[in-house]
Order: structure tokens, then C-alpha cells, then sequence
């Protein structure tokens, strides 16, 4: 198969994905509207949050208000993308391990890593990110960005992602190695509880750890420092060839994790 | 066996299945409250650098780090259970079992839930002896510590009666984890765990004085911190909510198991 028509293969199984994860939400509609409340209070208290701290500050190390702003919103944009697109299957993951519904998954003749982290979606997640990205603008305007930083934002925001991404496949499949894979996810809630805060908060020591080895810092304060300092311009780069080492990473991790993998239903 | 018996072997059987994935357990219970310490610690060490004996609403940054250091040990005890199996429990029909044993469901999930409890103190207290070897906690007043600690407990009550009504949603709710994790962002937010009530606005302060939420974080932290605290109006509320919210319980209940259809006998 040519790599263009694998392209497309893997499009028609996410459009196959995504209509049926929609029937699935429609059919539980108290639990859709609940899931949307929910989002919205995690933007609104994560919003007033810092609104309140800085009623009595001016600065925090050297960001004012609006510019804080924008980075907390762009987390929360990458959050609700986060949590529309991925978040369902790293517990669904979780479960197909310990119950060994994962041997299915690997009969599939599409990519287990595909099928694992990408056949789940939470459509209940669009409005969250309607307001996010809308609230990222208006904290764009805010700061007066420019013309090359409004066309980088979208640039930006998926390399953010994609990295985003990349570190918490790379955590889950550690839930290879433990008979109760739970508690990764509450590991890889708390590295995004890191993650929506700047570098500068942390220490030199932890700084250097949380934006290299496990670059969870990198994922917002590459991508905003670069927009409005582009003497970090080195960040960008930094990004993406994280990115690509931890694609290969994920692939090995993955394949070992499958070889100590005793599959429960057997 | 006697019931009292009962009660002790369901916390034995709770504490070996807390403590049987060690490190599963600390990743899911203890791991998030250290990190949401070590973020606002962090947080607050950045606000205060250029002068740490800056007051920001009454708050020097040894206050501030004082107050969130018995934040955490209110968040461990008072608000560290979930109920998070048994929604799980309801809708695949595993309470039939406990219908017809002679220990039933609330019994079950309240021996557990104090089992739990001693962890989370036991645990509370060793983290705060390491804050106090490091440093990082000054001093510390053992008349405060057991006020705050009798105070936590009392709070944990209510969350656990609060986390019953959420899971046994379950009879009618597909997805129960929602409206605890909701429950978990507003209280998070509102109670004082993010930071003092002393930096929301005056009109959100006179708000939440209606509330039960104040008295799940703010309230018990100022009682570790020996500040004064109306106690009586802790308890009395604290008191009313846990009484509505139990009554509530007890409807829900019995509403519920008229709807249950016991999937999978």
C-alpha cells in the first residue's frame, strides 16, 4: 500500500471512529450535557483562577495579567483538544490491558498504536474547544500579537499537541509493565497539571528536567515564549526534534510493552 | 460473627486492596495532592521572590506556604476518598451480592471508607513530619494539629456521604464520574484549596458564605494554623449539610434499588 492510500485508510477508519464515538454520546444525552458543565467549570475555575491572583499582584516573575492570560489559554485550548480527541482512551487503554481486550485490537489489520489511542472521541469536548480557542484570541488581541505570530498560532498549537501527545502515549505504555495501569493515568494528569503553569514558576533544576528529558514544560512554554520573544526562537526546533525521537521512542516502548503483554483473556 | 467483626474484617479486606498496588495507590491518591503542593509552593516562591515578607491579604510567603501545607493534609483526609468503583458496581449488577449478605452496601462501602481514612492520616502525618524535618512547615502545635485533625475527620464525613450520592447516581446514570469530577473542580476551586479565601473578591466571599465549601478547606486549614475560627457555625453547618445530604442519600437509595435491574443475573 502506497503511502498516500495508507494516508487515506487511516482517515476513512477516523471518520468510522468518529461517527460512531458521536452515536455512542448521543445515546447518553444527560451524560453528553454533564460532560460539557464539566468542561466548561475546568476552563471557568482554571480562567478566575488567575484573574484572582492577580487582583493583588502585578507581575508574576516578569508576566503580567494579560500575558499569563494567554498562556493559561492556550492550555486550555490544547486541553480541550486533548480531552476531545485522546483523553477517553488512555483509560479505555488502561482497562483493555487488564481485561485483555487488547488482543482484538492487535488482530486489527490497522496499527494497535493507532486503534489504542485514537478510537475513542468526545464530542461533548467542541464547545470547550470553541471557547478556548475563542478566549486564546481574545487574549491574542490582548497582547497585541502580529501578523507572523496570528499566522504561527495554528502552527504552533499543533506542534504543541503533537508533543502533547507524543509524552502521554510514551507514559501510558508504561501501564505494560503493571498488573493495575490506573495509576499512570493519574500520572499523566498530574504531568498536565505541570504543564499549565510557565517554566519560570519551577526551578533551574526541574526546568531543565520538565523541558528536555520529560519535555511536559515545553508543551505551552515553548510555543509562547517564542510568540513574544523570538530570542527563543531555539525552542521551536528543540520541539520538534523531541517530537521525532519520541515517536520512535513510543514505537520501541510499544513493542516491548507487547512482548511482556500476557493477554488476561487468554 | 458479630457485626462489629464484620465491620473490622471489611476494613482489613479495604486496607489489603489499598495497599496491595503500592505504587498504584500512591500514583492515584497521593501523587496528585503532592503535585498540586509542590505547583502552588512553586507558584507562590515565583510571586514572593522579590520580597518575601510582602503581605499579599494578610498572606507573608511563610503564611502562604503554611497555609497550603495543611491544604494538603485537609485534602488528603477530609476530601481524599472517592467513590469511584461503586457507580461500576451498580451498573453491572455486582450490589445483587450485597442485597442478600447480611452486611449491606452502606456498611460495606463505610468500613471501607474508614480503612481508607487511617491510610490517609497515616500518611498525612508522615509528610508532615518530612515538611517539618526539611523545613519547609516551621513549627507546629499539637493543641492545633489534633483541633484540625478532628476537624478534617468531620469534613471527611461529609465528603464521604457527598461521594455516596455520586456513586449511587449509578441507578439512573450511565457515566457517574462526571459529576465527581465537577464536584472535584468546584470544591477544588471554592473551598480554599487553590488558595485563600482572603484573595476572592468580597462579593464571591459573601457568596460562599452560604455554601458548604468554605468549611471543607478554608475553615479547618485556619483551625491547623490556630487562627480564630467560629467553631460552632463549622459545626453546625458541616452538621446541617451532612444531615441533608444523608437524607438525600437515603431517598436516592431507595428510589434506586426499586429502578435496579440487577444486569447480568
Amino acid at each position: 500500500m502506497g503511502f498516500l492510500s495508507e494516508i487515506k485508510h487511516y482517515l476513512r477508519v477516523y471518520r468510522r471512529y468518529l461517527s460512531t464515538s458521536a452515536s455512542q454520546a448521543m445515546s447518553f444525552r444527560t451524560s453528553f450535557v454533564l460532560l460539557i458543565i464539566m468542561d466548561l467549570l475546568f476552563t471557568g475555575s482554571s480562567y478566575f483562577k488567575i484573574s484572582f491572583i492577580y487582583d493583588h499582584i502585578e507581575v508574576i516573575d516578569h508576566w503580567v495579567r494579560h500575558q499569563l492570560m494567554f498562556f493559561v489559554t492556550f492550555m486550555l485550548a490544547l486541553n480541550a483538544l486533548n480531552t476531545t480527541l485522546l483523553s477517553t482512551n488512555f483509560w479505555m487503554f488502561s482497562d483493555d490491558l487488564k481485561t485483555g481486550n487488547l488482543d482484538y485490537i492487535l488482530l486489527k489489520p490497522v496499527s494497535s498504536i493507532y486503534i489504542v489511542f485514537f478510537r475513542y472521541i468526545k464530542p461533548s469536548g467542541i464547545p470547550n474547544i470553541i471557547l478556548t480557542h475563542s478566549l486564546l484570541i481574545y487574549f491574542g488581541m490582548q497582547n497585541n500579537l502580529g501578523f507572523i505570530e496570528w499566522l504561527m498560532l495554528p502552527f504552533l498549537i499543533v506542534l504543541s499537541f503533537t508533543l502533547y501527545a507524543l509524552i502521554q502515549f510514551v507514559i501510558s505504555c508504561s501501564m505494560f509493565w503493571l498488573i493495575e495501569g490506573l495509576g499512570i493515568n493519574f500520572l499523566r494528569l498530574q504531568m498536565q497539571e505541570l504543564a499549565r503553569w510557565p517554566d519560570f514558576i519551577f526551578s533551574k533544576y526541574l526546568r531543565t528536567v520538565f523541558m528536555s528529558a520529560i519535555p511536559i514544560l515545553l508543551v505551552g512554554s515553548g510555543p509562547v515564549h517564542f510568540i513574544f520573544d523570538r530570542s527563543y526562537w531555539y525552542l521551536i526546533p528543540l520541539m520538534l526534534l523531541l517530537c521525532f525521537i519520541l515517536y520512535y521512542l513510543l514505537h520501541f516502548i510499544w513493542n516491548r510493552g507487547l512482548t511482556h503483554y500476557d493477554s488476561a483473556s487468554s | 460473627m458479630s457485626h462489629a467483626k464484620k465491620w473490622l474484617q471489611t476494613m482489613k479486606i479495604s486496607w489489603v486492596k489499598n495497599t496491595a498496588y503500592r505504587f498504584n495507590f500512591f500514583l492515584q491518591v497521593i501523587g496528585p495532592a503532592l503535585i498540586f503542593f509542590f505547583v502552588k509552593y512553586s507558584l507562590w516562591k515565583t510571586i514572593y521572590k522579590s520580597s518575601p515578607e510582602e503581605m499579599i491579604q494578610g498572606y507573608t510567603f511563610t503564611a502562604m506556604i503554611t497555609y497550603h501545607i495543611w491544604s494538603f493534609v485537609v485534602s488528603m483526609i477530609g476530601q481524599g476518598h472517592s467513590a469511584l468503583d461503586m457507580a461500576v458496581d451498580i451498573r453491572m449488577g455486582r450490589i445483587s451480592s450485597y442485597l442478600i449478605y447480611p452486611f449491606n452496601f452502606w456498611e460495606f462501602h463505610t468500613a471501607s471508607f474508614l480503612s481508607f481514612q487511617i491510610l490517609q492520616i497515616i500518611i498525612s502525618i508522615v509528610t508532615l513530619g518530612i515538611f517539618l524535618a526539611t523545613g519547609i512547615l516551621e513549627s507546629l502545635s499539637f493543641f492545633h494539629f489534633f483541633l484540625g485533625l478532628s476537624a478534617s475527620i468531620y469534613v471527611s464525613l461529609f465528603w464521604f456521604v457527598l461521594q455516596y450520592l455520586t456513586g449511587i447516581i449509578g441507578f439512573w446514570l450511565e457515566e457517574t464520574w462526571i459529576i465527581r469530577v465537577s464536584l472535584q473542580v468546584i470544591t477544588v476551586f471554592l473551598s480554599g484549596a487553590v488558595f485563600p479565601l482572603d484573595l476572592f473578591p468580597e462579593v464571591w466571599r459573601n457568596i460562599l458564605d452560604y455554601t458548604p465549601f468554605p468549611y471543607l478547606t478554608y475553615y479547618p486549614i485556619k483551625i491547623f494554623m490556630g487562627q480564630e475560627v467560629p467553631y460552632l457555625k463549622f459545626i453546625y453547618t458541616l452538621g446541617a449539610w451532612l444531615i441533608t445530604v444523608l437524607t438525600i442519600n437515603t431517598i436516592v437509595w431507595r428510589r434506586g434499588i426499586r429502578n435496579y435491574t440487577a444486569a447480568g443475573m
